[in-house]
């Protein structure tokens, strides 16, 4: 009887050591770039690309729609990618787009968005990255959907493609 | 008396100096690079180690607590920037299991030695 107890309190704690592991294993311990979903907006600003006195911030105050920030560089190949969603976004109006031009040169990015279009409302200029680490971003190019209460709905890092741009869209309606 | 004074004076600079740049370090060896393989942002030199070292680096200069600037980190790169888990209900298993497994060894141990005097 004393054995049959010992069998089964050993049974019960290699059960215990199984179901760990085996949930364990099953979460996803690797890198989670979603932290910042559902979390408010950081407090940023920046300086203008167009006017160097002009400072943009976010989070926008007071402001009734949802609106993208869009972090990009002329010399990011990816942003090249993108960029045709951003301008379909911005041609059709369906939502205000911000522009943060990140380790970049004025003229560059400049030159960038003569070549394939401008779908920004306004861009601000991140020369060093601590603006865009503010934000939690890993590098160019990412996206923020914020909502009118200050919040990121979404979040995406790399280039925009077209089921980001479909869930985008569905967010806006 | 006066180069003494100096002297003192340098001592304790660059004391401080190196305790700031030893600070900063093992906060380096904490945090991982997010995007690198494996590597702390010690060990890295890629844009996002270091701009990260930058920020890093003000925030003590700004004399925040280590505690504050994993914080900042973790809120905004979650959990996995830290090379050591924090303790929460989803890690807590994999802090008590070492400590569980001692426990029953020992009580296995001690039961053995009782019986085999016996």
């Amino acid at each position: 009887m004393k054995n049959q107890y010992k069998i089964l309190i050993l049974a019960l704690v290699f059960l215990i050591f199984v179901l760990t592991f085996y949930f364990a294993l099953g979460t996803n311990n690797k890198n989670n770039t979603q932290v910042m979903v559902l979390k408010k907006l950081p407090r940023i600003e920046l300086t203008s690309l167009y006017e160097e006195e002009k400072k943009i911030s976010f989070p926008k105050i007071n402001y009734k729609n949802y609106y993208i920030i869009n972090i990009w560089a002329s010399w990011c190949v990816p942003c090249r990618d993108e960029h045709p969603f951003l301008m379909k976004l911005a041609n059709e109006n369906k939502v205000k787009i911000f522009g943060i031009n990140y380790k970049d040169s004025k003229m560059n990015a400049l030159t960038f968005l003569k070549e394939l279009g401008n779908p920004f409302y306004d861009i601000g200029i991140d020369s060093n990255g601590q603006n865009s680490i503010e934000l939690g971003a890993y590098g160019v190019p990412e996206t923020y959907l914020i909502d009118n209460n200050g919040i990121i709905i979404l979040k995406h890092v790399g280039p925009i493609n077209k089921d980001i741009y479909q869930k985008i869209l569905d967010k806006i309606k | 008396m006066k180069l003494f004074a100096y002297i003192l004076f340098l001592i304790f600079f660059a004391q401080s100096a190196i305790s700031s740049s030893d600070r900063e370090i093992e906060i380096y060896k904490n945090i991982r690079c997010l995007v690198c393989q494996g590597q702390s942002l010690n060990d890295s030199n890629s844009d996002f180690a270091n701009d990260l070292k930058k920020i890093i680096k003000d925030k003590i200069d700004q004399n925040e607590t280590d505690k504050q600037i994993y914080k900042y980190l973790v809120d905004r790169f979650g959990d996995w920037i830290l090379f050591d888990p924090p303790i929460k209900i989803r890690t807590i298993f994999l802090w008590l299991i070492p400590g569980l497994i001692l426990i029953i060894g020992f009580y296995i141990l001690y039961k053995n030695t009782t019986f085999s005097q016996k």
